[in-house]
């Protein structure tokens, strides 16, 4: 060994107990929230799910998928969605990622169930979704969704059957009335009323 | 500037290739330059009489933890954006030891046997059209061995998380294994190459 590689040597035990001392590697103690890719995240709609989508999971029985319900108990006990276990928000700082899960969580509206997909996407969890519009879009879409009527098209028509089936699964009730597409917002109120129903 | 370049798109395609190439060239002539283009250089790490390889890589591996590390903490490197490759407990497990059987039949591992055969040595090259061989016929097999591939996944399995403690302590363990394997290993050698006498 020559003096170089003692002095070497000697640098690199500095910075590494100093390392042991300052711990971790990131800058901010508390996860590290890579906010550029959360955001395209958000900006590709990659973050949520539509209640038709869960809808299709939980039938599937997609492997290593998690519902969670963020609500009061009294709520959950009230209704929940099928598989759904309850965890409060505030036992999501507890959660650590598993690789095989899939999670997707729900709230009434979805506001908070958006709030809890950011706390974990910064816990590191990676496979996160949240039901938009939370347990109202369920209602809607799924419970009691409203069909359009037969149309001829073939694709139109096997997705309406697909969808009363998905609806039927569990334990909605399909009506059959005008088109299930809202229509466009003519005014300023239609468009806020069409927010308000997205609920936050 | 913040590090990864090529996440931040400080670098075009062309740019990480270029900076790719750059890195491989260098990597293969530091391999060179510590003599492990030659098998017997690394044979001496299997009978314990030349731990060349030992002091090359531990070097190696100290110098980019502790540049990792200080950098990200610096806020010069973004290290969540650094790609940590997934663990697949068994099925790494088995390509471990296949990979240690190879190397020690060879005398060569991947790198070295490119640096090898870059230098004219025909085991070199041999070793190397296998390794090549072995990736296509691996890659050909895939879809059979689909499931054994992806079986017990653990996701993104780090030593700090495995043993609940934090970077910093593993980082000097680390560095403290590799600064007492460098004071010790010329004893071990000498005792070696005295006992194959």
């Amino acid at each position: 060994m020559t003096s170089l590689h003692r002095a070497l040597a000697a640098v690199a035990l500095l910075l590494a107990v100093s390392a042991a001392f300052v711990g971790s590697s990131r800058r901010t103690t508390s996860g590290g929230v890579d906010v550029a890719s959360l955001a395209a995240q958000i900006e590709h709609e990659d973050d949520h799910v539509t209640a038709v989508e869960l809808a299709q999971w939980i039938k599937d029985r997609k492997p290593g998928l998690r519902v969670l319900d963020i609500r009061a108990d009294s709520e959950f006990e009230a209704f929940h969605i099928p598989s759904a276990e309850r965890v409060p928000l505030t036992d999501i700082a507890k959660m650590s990622p598993r690789g095989d899960e899939t999670l997707v969580l729900y709230s009434e509206g979805g506001a908070h169930a958006a709030q809890g997909w950011v706390l974990l996407r910064s816990l590191g969890f990676t496979k996160v979704y949240f039901l938009r519009g939370g347990l109202l879009d369920w209602m809607d879409d799924i419970m009691s969704p409203t069909l359009p009527e037969l149309s001829g098209s073939a694709a139109a028509d096997s997705a309406r059957t697909a969808h009363a089936t998905l609806s039927r699964y569990f334990g909605g009730v399909p009506r059959v009335g005008e088109a299930v597409s809202l229509p466009a917002p003519t005014s300023a109120a239609q468009a806020v009323a069409r927010t308000r129903r997205r609920g936050c | 500037m913040t590090a990864p370049f090529s996440e931040f798109g400080m670098l075009g395609p062309r740019g990480v290739l270029v900076a790719g190439f750059v890195i491989g060239v260098a990597f293969g002539a530091c391999l060179e330059r510590a003599g492990l283009g030659s098998a017997r250089k690394l044979m001496g790490q299997f009978n314990l009489k030349d731990l060349a390889v030992f002091k090359v890589m531990f070097s190696a591996i100290v110098t980019a933890m502790l540049g990792l590390f200080w950098l990200s903490k610096l806020g010069v490197l973004d290290i969540s954006r650094v790609y940590l490759p997934e663990t697949f407990l068994i099925p790494q497990l088995v390509g471990g030891a296949i990979f240690g059987i190879g190397f020690a039949l060879a005398g060569l591992c991947p790198g070295t046997s490119c640096v090898a055969a870059a230098t004219g040595r025909g085991d070199g090259l041999a070793a190397m059209i296998g390794m090549l061989a072995g990736v296509l016929a691996m890659g050909a097999a895939l879809p059979t061995f689909q499931r054994f591939f992806t079986s017990t996944a653990r996701g993104g399995f780090t030593i700090p998380s495995a043993l609940g403690v934090s970077e910093g302590v593993v980082v000097l363990g680390i560095v403290a294994i590799a600064v007492a394997g460098f004071a010790i290993a010329p004893r071990i050698e000498r005792h070696a190459a005295r006992a194959r006498e």
